[in-house]
């Protein structure tokens, strides 16, 4: 298992081979696991997701890529109907809460009847949508732990 | 800083005019202002022109239809806050003494993106994953359910509420009560949203014409005076934030409230933010019209309501008279400053003096609302 806040070794490779509507929001970590890949401050520790390019706590560049928390705790939800073209509705989409204090917005593959606020959930990679040619595009997902 | 007041006003009815061009919508609203304030139109000093999806120059495209130009024209985009942060940089430029008379004016033609949710920035990680505006308030509306044990049924008689103040104001874009069972059976947006819950897109402009004091006064024997004009921002933060509260505009209210020395007691009407039913029950908590967790008790105890003693929304909201979004500040402020004037017509408020004017929005990751802004009339 890879702790999170672990460093990430090649964020810009992570996704190669898959559409990702954000490919570098997410990655698998050397045990094949989906992660969430956020920056970490080098010089205040402030964590960012997604990763940013400038400290919003103390200006700082030096901004590394590490994994971010595989579990969370959902904070809210709401089952989509109604979306810009590409996605497929209806889906659920929430504010995650993951255990590093950091709130993610994702998609939620749980059936809408499961969904409950304050469920534990854990990250996943999921189908979201489709691309322009009507190709599967990917995502980082969370489902119920 | 000199006293700012309000000597003209104008808008069209809300509605859908894909046939008509930006500037054919947004003039009418601004002859109307000026025309009411009886200022000769080469002593209008500077125009400011809000509007979120017109396009470049679009305060420069209505203007020149009525042949008004040559002064300065500044375009605002500031979301769904684009002519309220119009209004506030005009209220700047006179009670700074830097000008004397200024044109405001909102317009927005939304039909021309067909239909839909409101169309977002794809820069923005959450549009990215899929954020639409209706869900953004969803999340709060479960959250705020969750918490405080709200049903949506009660929740969608904000929608009624609306509806039926609408119904009697004929610049209003959908003039139709509509019933709490017909709330909600109409079809699902974003739950616990349905149609009903969910302000309607469309097409509108609206003007005002404020000047100083002095001037004012020279047009008109009691003018409304604008006692507070405040923009702020939200916040920023990518953790942990409590959706069931609206920081910004709660901080933008005491801002507002302070500037006007006055307290949520001493407001008679308010036109406020309800893009969705769950925002007009959060703000009566951010203003202070109750305590946290009792917006609904004040809701269905009338109060609210035309007859009430805190009326929002007379011209029926955002969810009724529609939100054209760069239009809406302006016609806010067109509508209480009518209020207190004491012209309203069927939805007026009795005995109106003070009025409030919110305008916050912008759907934007990590921030509350990318902006807020309110305004405080008094007469």
């Amino acid at each position: 298992m890879t702790e999170s806040g672990t460093l990430v070794a090649n964020p810009d490779a992570a996704n190669a081979d898959e559409r990702f509507v954000a490919p570098d929001l997410v990655a698998r970590d050397p045990a094949g696991k989906p992660r969430l890949i956020g920056g970490r401050c080098r010089a205040c520790a402030q964590l960012s997701f997604p990763r940013a390019a400038v400290c919003p706590g103390c200006f700082s560049e030096d901004i590394d890529a590490v994994y971010l928390a595989e579990e969370g705790t959902l904070y809210s939800y709401s089952v989509v109907h109604q979306a810009p073209k590409g996605w497929a509705v209806p889906y659920a989409l929430g504010y995650v809460d993951l255990a590093d204090e950091v709130r993610v917005l994702a998609h939620l593959d749980v059936p809408a009847d499961k969904l409950a606020i304050a469920m534990t959930m854990r990250l996943g990679i999921g189908v979201v949508g489709a691309d322009a040619s009507g190709a599967p595009l990917l995502s980082y997902t969370f489902t119920s732990a | 800083m000199r006293d700012v007041c309000v000597i003209g006003t104008g808008m069209i009815p809300f509605g859908k005019y894909p046939d008509k061009t930006l500037a054919e919508i947004g003039w009418p609203a601004v002859k109307e202002a000026i025309v009411e304030s009886g200022v000769p139109h080469n002593e209008i000093d500077a125009v400011y022109c809000g509007s979120a999806l017109g396009g470049m120059l679009s305060g420069q495209r209505v203007m020149k239809a009525l042949g008004l130009t040559g002064m300065p024209i500044i375009n605002v985009e500031n979301a769904c806050s684009s002519s309220s942060s119009a209004l506030a940089q005009a209220w700047t430029a006179v009670a700074s003494g830097q000008h004397d008379i200024v044109l405001v004016v909102g317009v927005e033609k939304l039909t021309k993106f067909g239909g839909g949710t409101l169309p977002l920035e794809k820069e923005d990680w959450e549009v990215n994953q899929g954020m639409v505006m209706p869900a953004l308030y969803a999340m709060r509306a479960q959250r705020y359910m969750y918490e405080y044990g709200l049903t949506a049924r009660q929740l969608g008689e904000v929608s009624v509420k609306a509806h039926d103040h609408g119904a009697l104001n004929p610049n209003a874009q959908i003039r139709k009560r509509v019933t709490i069972d017909e709330v909600m059976a109409s079809r699902p947006v974003a739950d616990p949203f349905t149609l009903w819950h969910c302000c309607p897109t469309g097409d509108g402009a609206a003007a005002l014409v404020i000047a100083s004091g002095d001037i004012a006064r020279k047009h008109k024997s009691d003018p409304v005076r604008i006692a507070a004009s405040e923009v702020t921002s939200g916040l920023y933060t990518n953790g942990y934030r409590d959706m069931t509260w609206a920081e910004l505009t709660a901080r933008g209210a005491k801002g507002a409230y302070d500037m006007a020395g006055i307290g949520p007691d001493d407001v008679d009407v308010a036109e406020i933010h309800d893009a969705f039913t769950i925002a007009e029950l959060m703000y009566y908590e951010a203003f202070g019209f109750c305590e946290r967790g009792h917006a609904y008790d004040l809701l269905s105890s009338g109060a609210t309501s035309l007859g009430g003693d805190i009326c929002v929304n007379p011209s029926g909201g955002l969810l009724s008279r529609g939100h054209p979004v760069g239009a809406t500040g302006a016609a806010q402020a067109v509508e209480i400053v009518r209020q207190l004037e004491g012209r309203a017509g069927a939805h007026q408020v009795k005995d109106a003096t003070v009025g409030i004017a919110h305008a916050t929005g912008g759907g934007i990751a990590g921030l509350d609302h990318g902006v807020c802004s309110i305004h405080i009339f008094v007469r």
